[in-house]
């Protein structure tokens, strides 16, 4: 006898009509064609489909149908997308689930309430770019011409010059990528946006951020980050989405 | 699902492509630990965590170098003391047979390590 | 010329999709436990599974994605 359990793709309030929701469900299909349906806690409702654990291919078309779904229900309802493997034993399971974390959830489906959000990355030649923040350094920092010559300094004191020039190009490079978040977010401010940030991803992505705004202020959106462009002609900007609110949901339920 | 999600890009996409590409590159024999290659898939965990110690050491010594507070003599120690991790991590990287980019976890939010 | 862009920006698509879908999005503890040097535990497991699987070459071997080489 298998055992069938069930994954949850998302967690949404139904406000009032069940009816709608039905007919969204019966529409789309789960991972491995699976029939969607819903499991409701008072108005807390979890979108499940019936997997069984041992026969779930873990590849990336099931990890794209599941997030399908998701985004689906995201055009109609405000929800909590779920992290694909979310999986529970049974229904029961789940209305107890959703009756232990009521309050958590309520209070994230509060905070992305007709909300969608948004990914921005920036990129830009490192090397490049740090060439040039010695460049102004330099320039700042006029030196003197050598009058005596340099003395004779020791292996390790030469290693500690280096791995401290090193170290200085570094905090510069950070200092100037503070900056430019500082112009975004202030911008951003204006649109009452959330944003989050992680600086110098890679050599080249020196900013990865999450943007929680308004679904109706897409267009104000790209327009900002047109602006962006154009004030930071060094740099490369790429505006993703809108997608569910993956990035602002960081809750964890038992 | 086919839907274009770029709203915005200026530049070519390959970059993106490459860049994103890389975070979502996990190399397998990374993380599985199979009976065979425990022993590595040990040492590869641990140095990993070395080298994390060694490089959050280094960058907090430079900046006390850099703070100014700390006399010639003390610079010289650090120096010697610094050069020899570093000469210490090369030789346990030759003897396991591993490079910077197999000992370069993604942390998560905190980015990968190197 | 103009469909390598459209096959780009659907990669991209997938990866960032598949970014979100993998590592945010709501926990359920309980489910999925890599025990690897407590480093988000769950974050690890979930990539765990996929490369178990199926590996991302599968997904680079697409389209437009470069092979990154050393």
């Amino acid at each position: 006898m298998k055992e069938m359990e069930l994954m949850i793709y998302a967690i949404l309030s139904l406000e009032s009509d069940s009816g709608k929701l039905d007919s969204i469900l019966t529409g789309i299909k789960g991972i491995s064609g699976a029939d969607l349906y819903s499991v409701s806690f008072n108005a807390t409702t979890a979108i499940v489909s019936d997997i069984n654990r041992t026969d779930l291919i873990a590849n990336s078309s099931n990890a794209i149908a599941y997030a399908g779904v998701i985004e689906t229900l995201a055009q109609q309802y405000s929800l909590l997308p779920m992290r694909f493997g979310s999986i529970m034993e049974s229904t029961g399971a789940i209305l107890r689930m959703l009756e232990r974390n009521h309050p958590e959830i309520e209070k994230n489906l509060l905070k992305v309430k007709n909300k969608v959000e948004f990914g921005l990355k920036v990129f830009c030649d490192s090397e490049k770019l740090k060439g040039e923040l010695i460049r102004i350094s330099e320039a700042k920092t006029a030196r003197p011409p050598h009058q005596t010559p340099e003395p004779q300094i020791s292996v390790f004191r030469e290693y500690v010059n280096k791995k401290l020039e090193a170290h200085k190009l570094e905090e510069m490079l950070l200092a100037h990528v503070d900056s430019v978040i500082a112009g975004i977010t202030n911008h951003l401010d204006q649109l009452n946006a959330v944003c989050k940030f992680r600086k110098m991803v890679t050599e080249t992505m020196i900013i990865d951020a999450v943007i929680l705004l308004e679904n109706s202020l897409k267009d104000p959106l790209i327009h900002q980050i047109e602006e962006f462009q154009i004030q930071f002609p060094g740099l490369n900007f790429v505006l993703t989405g809108p997608w569910p609110p993956y990035n602002f949901v960081e809750t964890t339920i038992k | 699902m086919s839907e274009n999600k770029i709203l915005f890009n200026t530049g070519s996409l390959d970059e993106l492509t490459q860049e994103i590409g890389k975070l979502n590159n996990v190399d397998e024999s990374k993380l599985k630990l199979t009976p065979d290659n425990a022993d590595s898939g040990l040492a590869k965990l641990v140095l990993t965590l070395v080298e994390l110690i060694r490089k959050l050491v280094e960058k907090q010594a430079m900046r006390r170098v850099d703070g100014g507070s700390l006399t010639d003599a003390e610079i010289e120690r650090l120096g010697e003391t610094l050069m020899n991790l570093e000469l210490k991590m090369e030789e346990l990287k030759k003897h396991f047979n591993l490079t910077d980019r197999d000992l370069n976890i993604n942390l998560g939010p905190l980015g990968d390590l190197m | 010329m103009d469909n390598n862009v459209v096959d780009q920006s659907k990669d991209i698509t997938i990866l960032e999709l598949l970014d979100r879908v993998l590592n945010k999005g709501v926990i359920l503890t309980g489910d999925i436990v890599i025990s690897v040097a407590d480093i988000d535990l769950v974050y690890l497991g979930v990539k765990l599974m996929l490369s178990s699987v199926e590996t991302m070459e599968q997904l680079k071997s697409g389209k437009a994605i470069k092979e990154i080489k050393e």
